[in-house]
């Protein structure tokens, strides 16, 4: 074995990079050639203090890790939002969805400022500007709904008379066979349409 | 246990990332101590490194080994830190008229306190100084392989090289060491 490759197996094995086999050829040179030997043995104290001595830790400041937790960018709170959007994919379309239903809903009802009067019999009302009005001595058969407007009632109403939006006056005379409801606010407005909606689908 | 932990910071546990610190500070100062020979600069890596592993927390690929990444940072961290402070003339020529002494060991050790001096053996003294007159691409695989026992394909995960490269350059550095030291040992 020539010493330059010997020297080359010596840095291996110091490596543990070395097979058994070459092991051998190198532990025989170094057997036949002394300066391998002595240079052998140079390289493996040179390893063995490197390893020794740079065990030998030296020790940060106590104060570092403070320091280092106390440089870290503190979390943004829209970042967290936004975390929280990407781990709830399902909640957020499902809400998202809801909003634009409600934002509809809403501009509708913002939207509907026309007096609406309905009912079976209504040539038997008057109306003057935005009031209904229901005469003594009429009879009105059936319900009657009346959105934003004033309902003034002196006559007869076999039914039920709904005020959405709006004032109800019942005079001394008047009488009502059915039911009195007054919507004004926009949940049971809503909740007024929707059942609306099923109904009339119902029955057509 | 480094991944459950990353991925506890990642969820904004502050108090899993303060166990990362722990477990690593000493290490990467430790690598910085070494490559750079000056106590401040290395606890500015040591700060900026944990600084970009947290930030990079998301990018943290778990198939990869914790300890292979932050050395990553912290060894690039070091590298270009002597990039950027390196003189018009380079520490590592060894001067005409004083055979084996360099730009190194004429700057004053900063860590030298009457108690330090007494803890530092004379063997120690030599080594550091060897090992600080090592070129930075052969500094750097030395600490790793030495101070971090890291084996040599941990070592060309860190430093993107190689293996061959980083099994030469291991060779050379031990080679180099062997000269500064061979007479005094």
């Amino acid at each position: 074995m020539e010493c330059k490759l010997a020297v080359s197996l010596m840095h291996d094995y110091l490596d543990d990079d070395l097979p058994e086999l070459q092991q051998r050829e190198l532990k025989e040179h170094l057997l036949s050639c002394p300066d391998c030997r002595a240079k052998f043995k140079e390289l493996e104290q040179t390893d063995m203090l490197m390893f020794s001595l740079m065990h030998q830790n030296a020790v940060a400041s106590d104060d570092l890790v403070s320091r280092i937790m106390d440089s870290l960018p503190k979390p943004k709170k829209e970042r967290a939002f936004i975390t929280w959007i990407k781990r709830h994919p399902a909640l957020t379309a499902a809400s998202v969805f809801l909003l634009v239903m409600l934002m509809s809903s809403v501009t509708f009802w913002n939207q509907d400022q026309q007096l609406v009067v309905r009912g079976s019999d209504l040539d038997q009302v008057v109306i003057q500007g935005d009031t209904v009005i229901v005469p003594s001595g009429k009879t009105i058969t059936g319900n009657l709904t009346v959105e934003n407007g004033k309902t003034q009632v002196y006559g007869e109403v076999n039914g039920n008379v709904t005020v959405i939006d709006g004032t109800l006056y019942k005079a001394s005379t008047a009488h009502i066979s059915g039911q009195v409801k007054s919507i004004d606010q926009a949940v049971s407005w809503l909740w007024y349409k929707v059942t609306n909606m099923f109904s009339e689908v119902a029955y057509r | 246990m480094e991944g459950r932990l990353t991925k506890l910071a990642l969820k904004g546990d502050q108090r899993a990332f303060a166990e990362l610190v722990e477990l690593y500070k000493d290490k990467i100062y430790h690598l910085a101590y070494r490559m750079l020979n000056n106590r401040h600069e290395a606890e500015d890596i040591v700060q900026e490194t944990f600084l970009r592993v947290y930030r990079n927390l998301d990018r943290y690929d778990d198939k990869q080994k914790f300890s292979t990444w932050i050395y990553r940072i912290g060894t690039n961290l070091c590298i270009d830190r002597l990039r950027k402070r390196k003189p018009t003339y380079s520490l590592d020529a060894e001067m005409n008229d004083q055979e084996g002494i360099d730009g190194y060991s004429m700057i004053p050790s900063d860590n030298v306190t009457p108690e330090t001096e007494l803890l530092l053996s004379e063997t120690q003294r030599v080594i550091y100084e060897a090992i600080d007159s090592l070129p930075v691409k052969y500094r750097s695989v030395m600490i790793l392989r030495y101070l971090q026992d890291l084996s040599l394909q941990e070592i060309s995960d860190v430093l993107g090289m190689p293996v061959t490269t980083i099994k030469t350059r291991v060779h050379r550095g031990r080679e180099f060491l062997r000269k500064k030291l061979g007479p005094k040992m």
